[in-house]
């Protein structure tokens, strides 16, 4: 028989059992359906947290006080408490190298902020102009921090949008005093807004002269500095000359960890890809059971059909040719399931991706690939039991039958 | 008919057709199993949080520098105009109910004796740190209950560090350097091991006091209060917040009680198993379509013996039972295999990965166990219907 025949009679086969034919197909598009969606949700949360990394900047180097025994990092260090802290001049010192372009040393902490009798607690990171270029912010109205020497506390503050809207209400607050903690500030500038970035909402924020913060804080540590690397290729080389020049700085001791981006890109980029592999594989266990619904009904077709195949047998089909036949059956079946499926699921990413337009929901290639491979592979293995008790009925009694 | 007899019906035709019924039972027996498997794992997972969260003693109040907005990390432990202060603390002595107060300050240092060294979590506590937190000291003592601003140098090694550091000596009496100073060892903690991740035995814990001078400091990183078991959190937490206020002339500070923090984790971690279930439910889907179908094609292969059973004077809702009831058992029987296999699995794995925390929650199982049964009543209702509405005249002659 050639394959276009076995194609036709498999086919003309799914077709008289119609509304048998459909529900397995609907089996195994769900089971599809459901691999394609949930791994394009893991794949839009992945591609969201790399996203929401690389709008950070590009090309960055972080370095942080303390460093850990074993890798990992512990508490401790989170915080950033050392008995020799990072200091503007180690970030000035960082500068030194020939790999890096420029550096935002960056402190932190929290303030009342008041306007008259508006007031309400406030993050404020304390950096220098460089910051803005650096961690890729705009500005919506005014300017950021003067440049100058880092260590000149200019009563200076640029803050965010909502810290405006509440602090300020509609009118104009560029040129305003802004009183933080105890010291009077001038707004230069707002901040454009942004949203929210690894947890740190630029509209929240105040940002002031590192030296002023210090002096708010009544402290000279610095929680990271930011540094950025001339181009892609010398990252490796920053950091290595950051770490080296900050040991020189504490005296031979080596209590800071530098690491680079890309490295923590990397770290979140495994974790969430492992997850996504994970809830798709959770999700293909229901390929299984479609698998399993194919067996069993092909099973009873083989008992239904037994005299058309005794007389196929008879007009001399060998084995392998019925085996053929109800493989080309479970195959069709697999792939217009696995087809309707596909379109299923890309349709319900897309209506996802309607909904929440901030995550980038696609299903990656390879899972696509999978789930179809795994649906069909599913089909034919399970329809190999049957095939073959098809293909051992003996034609004698498959004929004599009924 | 009576329900006996519907039962015995029921199960001739699953002896007949033995193979099928056992692949389509199969079909939701996978999905179920599916669902108890993943959700004992994250019931085991939220479990095993649990119990590392509240090994610490459940009854405590932590306060933390700066005003926690409603978006993102508090700030204040990093830097904050108004920071906790050790006297700050020692007025959190008079809040009623109050069992400990420790103050505390961590950070990073070296931690140098006889030529070794090794960087460490440096941990500045109050005298009362093991009790509060529930922690043994092996051998020596805790830090002295000396005046909090005038603390000796006294320093307390975690397990770790004395093996480090001393290995088989002796430790107490011995003189460490933490970050360039001098302490005196005076006793070293139990092993704890690590939790949630961090090693509770490469800590050294010196005075609070010492910990600011230190890190260069002027405020502590948290406060954490234990109070009796009889009281009533809530006063607790108003009394807190009334010296606190009293004594910083606003609220800037955060107080967070252990439950608060428990009820995010406990949110948090019964979203995740929920949403794994329901992933793990997918199966089930599947599996009441598996029977839909197969369901479909019985009621086509036995319109004869419908249309005996309705000339017998069957009526038309004693067949639809009959169907029905065929696919519900189906489903149950699946679901209580798929039940036990999954349970099996869970305790299996746990037997290999003992440290892969798993429980069988039993809220899990039902809701599997039931909507395996109505996932068989929905598929079967439709093929039962066709059976009940059969002309049984037209059903006896297709035979």
């Amino acid at each position: 028989m050639k394959l276009n025949d076995t194609l036709q009679f498999a086919s003309t086969s799914l077709n008289s059992a119609r509304s048998r034919s459909l529900l397995m197909i609907l089996a195994m598009s769900i089971g599809v359906a459901a691999v394609v969606i949930l791994t394009a949700l893991g794949e839009g949360a992945r591609l969201y947290v790399v996203n929401q990394f690389t709008s950070l900047g590009t090309n960055l180097v972080i370095a942080m006080p303390g460093r850990s025994e074993t890798a990992g990092i512990n508490p401790g260090m989170l915080i950033g408490q050392t008995p020799r802290e990072l200091v503007l001049d180690d970030a000035m010192a960082i500068l030194r190298s020939s790999a890096v372009r420029r550096i935002a040393p960056l402190a932190i902490g929290a303030a009342l902020a008041s306007n008259g009798a508006l007031n309400r607690e406030v993050t404020v990171l304390g950096s220098t102009a460089e910051l803005l270029g650096i961690r890729h912010m705009t500005m919506a109205q005014g300017q950021f921090l003067p440049e100058g020497p880092a260590d000149a506390a200019t009563p200076v503050v640029v803050i965010g949008n909502k810290i405006k809207h509440e602090l300020f209400g509609v009118g104009s607050a560029v040129g305003s005093w802004l009183r933080l903690g105890d010291r009077r500030f001038r707004v230069i500038g707002i901040l454009a807004s942004q949203g929210t970035a690894m947890g740190m909402n630029t509209d929240e924020l105040v940002i002031v002269p590192v030296a002023s913060a210090h002096m708010l804080f009544n402290t000279q540590s610095l929680l990271r500095i930011l540094i950025e690397a001339k181009s892609r290729e010398v990252i490796e080389r920053a950091r290595g000359e950051a770490e080296e020049i900050l040991f020189k700085q504490h005296g031979g001791e080596r209590d800071v960890t530098v690491v680079t981006q890309d490295a923590m890109v990397a770290t979140f980029d495994r974790i969430l890809r492992t997850l996504t592999v994970a809830v798709g594989g959770i999700a293909a266990v229901s390929l299984a059971v479609a698998g399993v619904l194919i067996m069993n009904v092909m099973l009873i077709a083989v008992s239904q059909r037994t005299q058309e195949i005794g007389l196929l047998k008879a007009l001399g089909a060998p084995p392998a040719q019925i085996r053929r036949l109800f493989f080309a059956e479970a195959v069709l079946l697999s792939l217009v399931g696995s087809a309707v499926g596909l379109l299923l699921g890309q349709f319900g990413s897309f209506v996802i991706g309607q909904i929440y337009p901030t995550l980038p929901v696609s299903a990656p290639w390879w899972a696509i690939i999978a789930s179809f491979s795994t649906a069909l592979g599913t089909g034919i293995l399970f329809s190999v039991w049957p095939a073959r008790r098809a293909a051992e009925l003996d034609p004698v009694l498959a004929l004599a039958r009924r | 008919m009576k329900f006996s007899d519907l039962l015995r019906l029921t199960f001739t035709t699953f002896e007949v057709y033995r193979m099928r019924s056992f692949l389509t039972g199969l079909g939701i027996a996978i999905g179920v199993a599916a669902v108890i498997l993943l959700t004992s794992i994250g019931e085991g997972l939220h479990q095993y949080l649990l119990d590392e969260f509240s090994q610490f003693g459940t009854n405590v109040v932590t306060i933390q520098p700066g005003k926690a907005q409603t978006h993102g990390a508090n700030a204040g432990i990093f830097g904050t105009i108004r920071p906790l202060t050790l006297e700050d603390a020692d007025a959190l002595h008079r809040v009623p109910y109050m069992e400990f107060v420790n103050p505390s300050v961590q950070g990073n240092a070296e931690v140098r004796a006889d030529g070794k060294s090794r960087r460490s979590f440096v941990y500045g506590a109050g005298p009362d740190f093991p009790r509060a937190f529930k922690m043994k000291v092996q051998m020596g003592n805790f830090l002295p209950d000396d005046e909090s601003a005038r603390a000796r140098n006294f320093v307390v090694l975690g397990q770790k560090l004395r093996q480090e550091l001393f290995s088989n000596v002796n430790p107490l009496g011995e003189y460490v350097r933490v970050g360039g100073e001098r302490f005196r060892v005076i006793g070293v903690m139990e092993a704890k091991g690590q939790v949630l991740g961090f090693d509770m035995d490469d800590i050294v814990y010196i005075p609070a006091a010492r910990a600011l001078e230190m890190f260069n400091r002027t405020g502590l990183i948290e406060i954490n209060i234990n109070y009796l078991p009889s009281a009533d959190v809530d006063k607790v937490v108003k009394s807190i917040k009334n010296i606190l206020s009293q004594r910083h002339g606003r609220e800037d500070f955060t107080v967070i009680t252990q439950e608060q923090a428990l009820e995010v984790m406990n949110s948090v971690l019964g979203v995740i198993t929920f949403a794994v279930a329901a992933i793990g439910a997918i199966s089930l889907l599947v599996g009441g379509v598996g029977i839909l179908t197969i369901m479909t094609m019985a009621v086509t292969e036995r319109t004869g013996e419908i249309g005996l059973l309705r000339a017998l004077g069957a009526r038309q809702h004693q067949v639809l039972i009959l169907f029905l009831g065929e696919a519900i058992l189906l489903s149950a029987a699946g679901g209580v295999v798929g039940l036990l296999v999954g349970m099996g699995v869970a305790q299996g794995l746990h037997l290999l990965l003992p440290s892969l925390p798993v429980q069988i929650p039993v809220f899990f199982a039902v809701l599997a166990e039931t909507t395996a049964v109505f996932i068989g009543l929905a598929a079967g209702v439709v093929p039962a219907r066709r059976a009940a509405i059969m002309d049984p005249v037209d059903a006896l002659r297709t035979e």
